[in-house]
Formats: structure tokens, sequence, C-alpha cells
């Protein structure tokens, strides 16, 4: 059954009024619920595109709709309620005396009544883990926290579509896990436009690869993130958890080991389909290729590794 | 809120660039290495922030912020409002180049004043969103003061210029208002979110 | 928002291949001489030498236009209010309120200084780049500490434009529409009040980066500036025409815009 089709981008050009002309032609068709990754070099329009979804510019020529609404300057209203776009610096969305005042700022332009607000603010906290907060001012927060916190003060405006910009940037690795296993769970419409390939890969189903202000590429995330030549012939390269997995395999087939090496490789490469979703056909096919040469099943026996393992931290304390 | 080029005639022009230049180098005095770069910075925000425009009902003001300078910068924001001035003169063209001296009195000679009311407030230790009221005031003064020595160049150039005199101080009524609400709310804001920002912090007698 | 004013600095036209000091020495006395100007014809004079000198510094129309929106929208009310409130006898009556045609003459005399002056000063820096300029300034007497503070806020203008504009972005795309209410001043406070924190914690790590690259007070410039014969000329050329107008404006062979300008 197809789904609805949420955003529909049609032939959109727009050059600023010096000539410089930035997206050139730019078509696709974002259904409902669909996760969407938007790669690209620097400067190949991804910024303005992104500033296109929510009208903050408008096309010199073509048509965008979300959710069947064209985007014009007299529905900006319906359409910012639609989109919500989480910057990629927090400090550009974060402005008020305190928290609660930032994640009610957009409830409050909706007019809402003061307990709708109050509960969507405590909803939206709750979700970014900063229950509590409510009465801190946000510069006294730590960047983690202020990353978080734009990122609620966007879902309290409860955008049907949400819009990161560089989600990841500037962010631990445990905000960084939080933050996909959030974007995984979610059942909203999201689009990622990120150089983070590992978190495109992760969340994404599919991808769209912006050159030069067109669509150069456009396909199930899998397809596109694998694709070294695509990605490298566009100053990209292969998200590093591929790379990683390209340079075991290699270790694997080609170097001489032990069977204990051998099982440590092995089990990594497992770990990481784990991750990424047994889903996804490319990461079954690799890996049952890898784990075949490391003559490895796919239930590794747990018990068999932890004894490695042990053995390896005896061996290190110099035991 | 500028004079344009070509309205004051000699004597006002020549008396706002030494009355510019007396007061500048007064409140520049024992300015140290590392105030260069601070007020210069800070410049810029204030530079940018006057772009900014508040609808009054189909039209609009630009906001004036020499009352928020004062309450920044003190005394210092006479030398931040002159370097806004003389670059609002080369980048834009309104308020010119002759008319710098006269623009630098009028809005920094406003902000000195604001920043004499502002500096009052330590008279009221336990006020309430003390801040917020003594932020209003002091956004309101520096207008209506810049106003006033608006209104007096006008004069003394031509007995032509009293009608015009005139509309522009009534015209100023509503941007005191809209600026007052503004560095109030800025003041009130900036007392709670970082209050070593604000000019002229006192001591511990009166933080306690 | 156009703040770059020193965009079309390299087309190489007459007035952008001379020396930045002489001028900016020649132009300001021009435009001096136009400030004190007192009758019609000499301020028509004065219009017309501007035109010349924009049409020699060769920059793009539109970017003109544009630097001239600002001071046509503060002139042309003049028009209307100098006639209707100018002092004395009215010519006729304009909806009941009295008009006076010497209240038109002055504002056509205001109106031609002003943009001649605009137009002058806009072929004047938009002519060199910007730090160019400041240091022909420096050059010529202007306070060393006022030229550093001047590049200084320059430059950092185009990084707190960039923040605002992102900041505003971000407050619309959240459904924030400005009013004619106590919220939206609220909220401008605030946001004004975000800019200065901000700038703040800039201006200290400024600071710390410039005291490690060896900051002592003072800003370097490896600028030279270098005067020929040409540069000369030009300045005469500029001055002999300020000196006229001026003669000519005070010879008294022209009526003054307004009798009682005293």
């Amino acid at each position: 059954m197809s789904k609805r089709i949420i955003i529909d981008v049609d032939n959109v050009c727009f050059s600023y009024p010096d000539g410089h002309e930035v997206l050139k032609g730019l078509s696709c068709r974002i259904e409902e619920g669909e996760k969407v990754a938007l790669i690209g070099p620097n400067g190949a329009g991804k910024s303005t595109f992104m500033s296109h979804l929510n009208g903050v510019q408008l096309p010199v020529s073509g048509r965008i709709a979300v959710d069947g609404i064209e985007v014009r300057k007299d529905t900006l209203k319906q359409i910012r309620r639609k989109v919500g776009i989480v910057f990629q610096d927090p400090d550009d969305q974060l402005f008020c005396p305190t928290v609660f005042d930032d994640v009610a700022f957009g409830p409050l332009n909706l007019g809402l009544p003061p307990e709708e607000i109050e509960a969507r603010v405590r909803e939206a906290l709750a979700v970014v883990g900063l229950q509590g907060f409510e009465a801190r001012s946000s510069f006294h927060l730590s960047f983690g926290e202020r990353k978080r916190l734009a990122l609620a003060t966007v879902l309290s405006y409860q955008p049907e579509i949400l819009v990161f910009d560089e989600p990841s940037t500037n962010m631990d690795p445990l905000n960084r896990r939080n933050l996909i296993s959030w974007l995984k769970e979610t059942d909203r419409t999201v689009l990622l436009c990120t150089h983070d390939l590992d978190i495109a890969l992760e969340v994404c189903d599919r991808c769209l690869l912006l050159v030069d202000g067109k669509i150069a590429a456009d396909g199930p995330a899998g397809d596109i993130l694998y694709n070294r030549k695509l990605l490298e012939s566009n100053k990209l390269e292969l998200p590093l958890a591929l790379m990683t997995h390209e340079l075991l395999h290699n270790i694997l087939h080609h170097q001489d080991m032990e069977e204990g090496e051998r099982l440590i490789i092995g089990r990594f490469l497992h770990a990481h389909r784990h991750a990424h979703g047994p889903d996804s056909d490319h990461h079954v096919h690799v890996h049952t290729h890898d784990l075949d040469h490391a003559h490895l099943h796919e239930e590794v026996d747990d018990a068999h590794f932890k004894e490695i393992r042990d053995k390896e931290q005896r061996e290190l304390k110099g035991e | 809120m500028h004079i344009s080029e070509g309205i004051l005639h000699g004597p006002t022009l020549a008396a706002g660039f030494v009355g510019a230049g007396l007061i500048a180098a007064a409140t520049m005095r024992n300015m140290d290495m590392e105030e260069i770069p601070k007020i210069s910075v800070i410049t810029s925000v204030f530079f940018v922030a006057s772009l900014i425009k508040v609808p009054i009902g189909p039209s609009s003001v630009h906001l004036i912020l020499n009352g928020l300078a004062a309450v920044v910068l003190g005394w210092r924001a006479f030398p931040a409002i002159l370097l806004a001035i003389i670059l609002q003169a080369i980048i834009f063209g309104h308020g010119g180049v002759t008319v710098i001296g006269v623009n630098a009195v009028m809005l920094g000679g406003g902000a000195l004043v604001a920043y004499m009311v502002w500096q009052q407030r330590h008279r009221f230790p336990n006020m309430k969103r003390r801040e917020f009221v003594f932020g209003a005031l002091a956004g309101a003064t520096a207008t209506i003061s810049s106003g006033i020595v608006l209104a007096l160049a006008l004069v003394t150039t031509g007995e032509a210029f009293a009608g015009v005199a005139l509309a522009v101080l009534a015209a100023h009524i509503p941007i005191m208002l809209i600026e007052g609400a503004v560095v109030g709310a800025c003041a009130d804001f900036l007392q709670r979110v970082k209050p070593e920002v604000l000019a002229g912090q006192s001591t511990r007698a009166d933080r306690g | 928002m156009a703040l770059d004013i020193d965009r079309y600095a390299h087309l190489g036209s007459p007035i952008q291949r001379w020396d930045p000091r002489f001028k900016i020495a020649a132009l300001l006395l021009l435009i001096l001489a136009i400030a004190l100007l007192k009758t019609l014809p000499m301020a028509a004079a004065a219009l017309t030498v501007a035109i010349v000198i924009l049409l020699i510094a060769a920059l793009p129309m539109h970017f003109v236009w544009h630097g001239m929106t600002f001071i046509l929208v503060f002139l042309i009310p003049f028009f209307i209010v100098m006639p209707l409130t100018y002092p004395g006898e009215a010519a006729f009556r304009v909806l009941g309120l009295p008009f006076a045609l010497e209240g038109l003459r002055l504002a056509a005399l205001i109106f031609m200084k002003a943009l001649s002056i605009v137009m002058i000063s806009f072929a004047m820096f938009g002519s060199s780049r910007f730090d160019v300029s400041m240091l022909a300034l420096q050059h010529l007497k202007c306070p060393r500490v006022l030229v550093q503070m001047l590049l200084f806020t320059y430059r950092y203008t185009f990084v707190f434009l960039d923040e605002m504009e992102r900041m505003y972005t971000s407050m619309q795309a959240r459904g924030f529409i400005a009013r004619t209410d106590r919220r939206t001043l609220r909220v401008i406070g605030h946001f004004v009040g975000t800019l200065l924190v901000h700038s703040f914690e800039r201006t200290e790590r400024i600071y710390k980066a410039m005291l490690s690259k060896g900051y002592q007070g003072e800003l370097h410039s490896m600028v030279r500036f270098h005067s020929h014969t040409s540069d000369f000329i030009k300045a005469a050329v500029v001055l002999v025409l300020a000196l006229a107008l001026a003669i000519a404006d005070m010879s008294g062979h022209f009526s003054l815009a307004e009798q009682a300008w005293f």
C-alpha cells in the first residue's frame, strides 16, 4: 500500500539576486513516516533546500508542497506548523531566560491554552531527558544539554515533519547514541541533513544525494551509502562503520592469524550487523560472507567468546 | 533615528563635531588594551540589532538601543555609539559624513543620561524586577533625551524647522515606549542569565 | 542586507585607482562645501558633480540604487512636511493647511544637498577595500584607536548579522510573527540579550586568541600607499570644484532658498 506523499518537490530552482544559482531543478517526493538522509558535499545546496521546506526561502521557479499545501507567502503559517527544523547550532534557537520559556516559545506562538502549553513542555523535555530543568537557564547548560534542548523546543511545536541540520556534530558518543535511538523510534517523517554518514546509515531507510543543486542519486540508504564510487566522486566517503567493516573483511581474507583473533573480528562484524539492523539485504550478504570465512556460525557461542576475552585480559595483566 | 545630511547649517555641524570629540575623549579615558576589541565586538551587536524592525500597525520602526548600550557599556556607550554612527554613515549613507558629530552627541548623549538613570537602581536594593524597571526607564530616557537634542539641533538651524522639530518630538513618544519595553526586557534577561554583562554592577553590599 | 560597502572596490575605474588618502581628503572637503550650500542652483550643480563622480566610479547601478533607498525614504517626506509647517505666508491651502512655497524650496535644497553628499560618500567608500579606507583615514590623522575599533566592528558585524538571521529563522520556523504587542517587544528584548551574551563570550575568546598571537594594542597592516602625479591632479580638480561651488554660493548672485535662514 503506498502511503501519503507528505513532501512534494517539483523542479525547484533557486538563485540569489546576484545571479548565483543554488538549486537547479530539484525534484523529490517523500512519503509520510519515511526517514530520509540528505547528503552531499559542502555548497551542494543542502541548507538552501532545507530553508525552502518551511518557506524561509521561496523558490524562484518550480513548486514545493507540504502535505498537499503549496509553500507560498500566504501559506507560510500552515506550512511552519507542519515542518519543524532543528538547527545545527543550538545557540541559534535558544534565547529565553529559562528552559521552560524556550520550549514554550513555539506553543505560545500557536496561541494554545496554558495547560496545554505546560503539558507539551513537560512531554518534550521528557523525550530529550531534561525533566526538572524547567527553571534553569539554557546559558548554563552543557553543549549536549543545549543540543537536546534545541530539539525539545521544536518537538513541543509538534510538527509532523522533522528536519535536522547536522544533528550529531559536536555530540559526545552517549548523546549521539541516545539521539540515534530516538530517531529510530519516532514515527514522524524525518529528513536528516548530514555529513555524518554513519548516522544516516543507522537511522534512514532512504538517501538523497544532492550535488550541485540537483538530486544526483535517490534510493535505499543501503545502496547509496555502500556505493564507494558514487560517494567518492562527489567528495564524500564511505561511512566509517563500512570502512572499518571493509578493512576487517580484508584482514580476515588475507592475513594469517590465530583462531582467537579471527573470532574477535568475526564477533565484531556480527555485532556491527546487529547495530545496523538485520533488515538490509546488503548487510546480511556481507556478514554471511565474512562469517563463512571466519568459520563462524550465525550464532556465535557466547561462552567461547568470553573465554577468549578473559584469556586476553589475563595476558594483559601479565598473569 | 538620525538627522540626515543637508539640513543643519555650518555652526551646528561644527558644534556637533567639537562636542562629540570632547565627550569621546572624556568617556574613553583610561581605556585599556582589552577594552578595544571588547567594545568593538559589542558595538557590532548593537549595529546589527539596530537593523531589527518593530511593527507599529501597518508601518515599522528600527530599534535605536542607545539606552541598552548604556545599560551594558556604561560611559563607554558613547565611543560605541560613535563607532556605530560612523559605520552607518559609511555603509548606509543615512545620517551621513558631516552629521557624524551631531548624531553622536544626540544618540551618545542620550545614552549618557540613560546611564545616570540606570545607576539609580542601586538606591532600591529590595525592589522587585528592579532591572526591568530601570532598564525600561533607561531605554525611555535615552530615546527622549536624543529626541530633545535632535529638536534643539533643528531649531538652532532655523526657525523654519520649528514645526519639524515638534513633529520629531511627537514621533519619539511611541519610539520611547518601544525602546523602554525592549531595553527593560533585555536588562531583566541579562540580570537573570549573565549579570556580569550589565554595566555598573555593584558591590557586595548590593548583591546581598 | 548588503553591508559590504567595498564589494565593488576591485573594478579599477579612475576613482578606484586613486590613492585613497588623496581621494578621501579631497572628497571630504567637497562634501563639506556641499553641506554648507544655501542656494538652489548651486545645490543642483553639486548634484550634477556628484552624479558625474558616481559615474566615473563605475559602480553597478543596482548597488548604487540599493544604497540610495535609505536616504530617499528619509528625504521624500520633507517635500510634504516643510511646506506645511513653514512659518509665515502661505501661497495657498491644501486641505485647509497653509502650503508655503518657501518650504518647498527648502525641501528641494535639503534633498539635493543630502543626495549629492550620500552619492559622493558612496563613491568614496565603495571604491576601496574597507580596511584600506580606514588606514587612509589613519594617515589623515584620524585617531588610531578609532580606526582599529572601526575595523573590528566592521569585521564582526557580518558574523553577528549571520547569527541574527539564523536565530530569527529558527524563531520563524516555530511560528513567531512580530506584532505590535508586549510579547513581541519582550521576545525582541530576550533576542537582543542573547546576542549580547554570545558576543561577550565571543569577545573573550577573540581577545585570548589575539594575545596568543602577540597583540599589544596595535593592528599592523601590509598596505602601503603610493601616490603619483595623477593622484594630485584628481585631488586638485575636486578641490577647485569645491571652491567654485562655495564661492558661487556666497557671491550673492543666487537668491537663498530661504530668506530667514539665520
